[in-house]
């Protein structure tokens, strides 16, 4: 399978361009053919976060998301595994992280909103949506509920309105 | 050219023997001429003689070939096909891929001049339901009053006009008088609703009452609304007009009609159907529909593609003579073959892992049946090829195929942006609108490319496409499919 750069959509060997976002996969040197086009509109949010990000963080961790709109880090726990989503006075489970500091709920973030996945060994992040109420996209395309999407470095993932950016330091050089 | 005796002298019988007898002296010359019995020198190659002339003699398509002094070997005589792939072999990989190949077919000079033009019969069928209403009727009784007069002399016409019922206004018939064509028209007025089967049956029926064989056969479709309930009876129309060899073409009006319907009624024969936004554009199409016609080499053609085991056909669009998608099946009715010009379609084939030992893989196998005044021809193909283990070693895909390619790409762009708003996100059919515009603006398509802009627009704020938008969009990137945008 080939992993389209843009929208993370997989397609078939063989397959020229990405069916979901219409980039060109396949590379083609042929000048009089076509040059390279990938829509950047989609992942937009390009930040110098180099600033506002700790050295130490950068060079130790795995996966690090990043809200654009504040320009800072948002606080994940250390595990391979854990929920995001927006803590309510006497909810029985609660989120890992809660995004209230970001006003989940003007943001149409749900209460257990996502799970997010990550395999240090392979440096793969992944993200699956719990069946929230207004659904969560990657790179602006809605993700289907309940499976495993991968996130590249630099995508940017929305959880309702809200959106953050996706970094993978392992991945920056 | 061969000696058009010689295969006959081979099996020892006289030209014109029936195909009895040929096989009777064909089971004598074997018995004589096998190795096993017949140890004289040369033996062998007079087996290999009379095993090809039995070959081509026993077989009706190659035996007529030869009885009109054509090489027999080539049946294909006079017609041109080629076929270009995606890549240049297939990869080893333990997963699927996917390859997409180019079929062209088309007529040589020599075997269109062999051949003499046909005239046609068509049949207008012209949609008089209440919303055709005033400047609508008034512009259709113009252009078909024009277009009745620049048909020729053998060419046969009928118009029909349908609301709920369906009138003939004009008896199928060559060269109508003037007085003819007024009083017919002068009936057209607007009243009723649309059921377009009544329409195209009466229009079918005009056709008939004259051998199809003879003619290049047609119904010119006009509407503006859509048809509730007599879909399948339509499909079922069409089908059997199909294998009569005729062809259904559709115009659409406005922003009511259903183009969906339209579109899937006139693929079944092998028509196109179009969107005019512009009332003018009426007797533009319908000139361009005879102009077209006019150029037919065969009155119908037809193709039949066989995938291979462990093969998928995954989707199939004819890019010539007019671009439209088609449905997925085993044969298809592909209207007319044109003079000069090449058909063309292209296919995508998923294919499964190939066993290792097997080094050359037959993706599909398809024969084209061109149907001609006298004899139907036949051109078989066979879509192939090689393995190969190394990615680096792959061409890039030539200019025509990868252009082909992209375009396709556009058009099931909206396609899917149509399903997003059908399956109610809105959002996602944003974005990709976006990108399609940013894609098209790319590829200096800037008209379409702001249509697409906004039509992202309209759908942030409404959820669902501009009643416009959606259809000119659609054939919009239709049209891109066309070489050189034609």
């Amino acid at each position: 399978m080939i992993t389209c750069r843009v929208c993370n959509n997989q397609e078939y060997q063989g397959i020229l361009f990405c069916g979901e976002c219409g980039s060109q996969l396949a590379f083609v040197t042929d000048q009089r053919v076509d040059t390279l086009v990938y829509p950047n509109q989609n992942r937009g949010l390009e930040v110098d976060f180099t600033q506002t990000i700790p050295k130490k963080l950068l060079e130790e961790s795995t996966f690090i998301l990043y809200s654009t709109e504040r320009d800072e880090v948002i606080e994940i726990p250390e595990q391979n595994e854990f929920t995001i989503g927006r803590f309510v006075e006497g909810q029985v489970i609660t989120p890992d992280v809660d995004l209230n500091h970001y006003e989940a709920y003007d943001m149409g973030i749900s209460r257990l909103h996502a799970t997010i996945r990550i395999n240090s060994k392979k440096n793969k992040v992944f993200v699956i949506d719990l069946g929230s109420a207004n659904g969560s996209s990657v790179n602006g395309y809605e993700i289907p509920a309940n499976s495993e999407v991968p996130l590249n470095h630099g995508d940017v993932l929305s959880l309702g309105k809200f959106k953050m950016k996706v970094i993978l330091p392992k991945d920056m050089k | 050219m061969p000696d058009r005796t010689d295969f006959y002298r081979r099996l020892n019988i006289n030209t014109g023997a029936s195909e009895e007898a040929i096989k009777k002296a064909y089971r004598l010359a074997v018995r004589k001429a096998h190795p096993d019995v017949n140890k004289s020198e040369g033996a062998t190659q007079l087996f290999l003689d009379i095993q090809e002339a039995y070959k081509i003699l026993s077989d009706p398509n190659q035996k007529g070939n030869y009885d009109d002094g054509r090489d027999p070997h080539d049946s294909s005589s006079g017609i041109l096909t080629s076929l270009q792939y995606s890549q240049t072999a297939l990869l080893r990989i333990k997963e699927p891929q996917i390859i997409y190949s180019l079929v062209d077919i088309v007529s040589t000079k020599d075997e269109e001049q062999k051949s003499a033009d046909l005239p046609l019969n068509i049949s207008l069928v012209l949609d008089n339901s209440t919303s055709m209403k005033g400047p609508r009727l008034d512009i259709l009784r113009a252009a078909t009053k024009e277009i009745i007069n620049d048909l020729g002399k053998d060419d046969l016409v009928s118009v029909v006009s349908f609301n709920d019922r369906a009138k003939v206004l004009l008896p199928s018939q060559s060269q109508p008088s003037e007085i003819q064509i007024e009083t017919a028209l002068n009936n057209l007025y607007a009243e009723g609703g649309t059921e377009i089967f009544q329409g195209i049956e009466a229009g079918y029926e005009e056709i008939r009452k004259h051998p199809t064989l003879n003619y290049v056969n047609h119904i010119i479709l006009i509407t503006d609304g859509h048809t509730y309930g007599d879909e399948d009876n339509c499909f079922d129309l069409a089908n059997n007009a199909a294998d009569q060899d005729i062809g259904i073409s559709g115009l659409g009006i406005g922003i009511e009609w259903n183009d969906e319907f339209v579109d899937q009624l006139c693929a079944l024969t092998g028509g196109q159907s179009l969107f005019i936004h512009d009332l003018e554009q009426v007797k533009e199409f319908l000139e361009h529909s005879i102009a077209s016609l006019k150029e037919a080499f065969s009155r119908r053609l037809t193709l039949e593609v066989i995938p291979a085991p462990g093969i998928m056909m995954l989707s199939a669009f004819r890019i010539l003579p007019e671009a439209i998608p088609l449905p997925l099946q085993e044969k298809y009715s592909l209207g007319i073959l044109k003079k000069h010009q090449p058909h063309r379609v292209l296919f995508e084939f998923l294919v499964d892992p190939v066993p290792e030992k097997i080094d050359r893989v037959v993706i599909a196998s398809g024969e084209y049946v061109i149907k001609k005044k006298i004899r139907d021809q036949n051109i078989p193909f066979t879509l192939e090829r090689m393995m190969d283990s190394d990615p680096e070693s792959l061409e890039p895909p030539a200019p025509e195929i990868f252009k082909a390619i992209s375009h396709l790409t556009f058009y099931r762009l909206q396609e899917k942006a149509q399903r997003d708003i059908a399956s109610g996100n809105p959002g996602t059919a944003y974005q990709r609108l976006l990108n399609l515009s940013s894609h098209l603006m790319a590829k200096g398509e800037d008209a379409l490319a702001k249509i697409a802009m906004n039509e992202a627009n309209y759908i942030k704020s409404h959820n669902n496409f501009s009643p416009t938008g959606k259809k000119q969009l659609k054939y919009g990137t239709m049209r891109l499919l066309l070489p050189d945008n034609i």
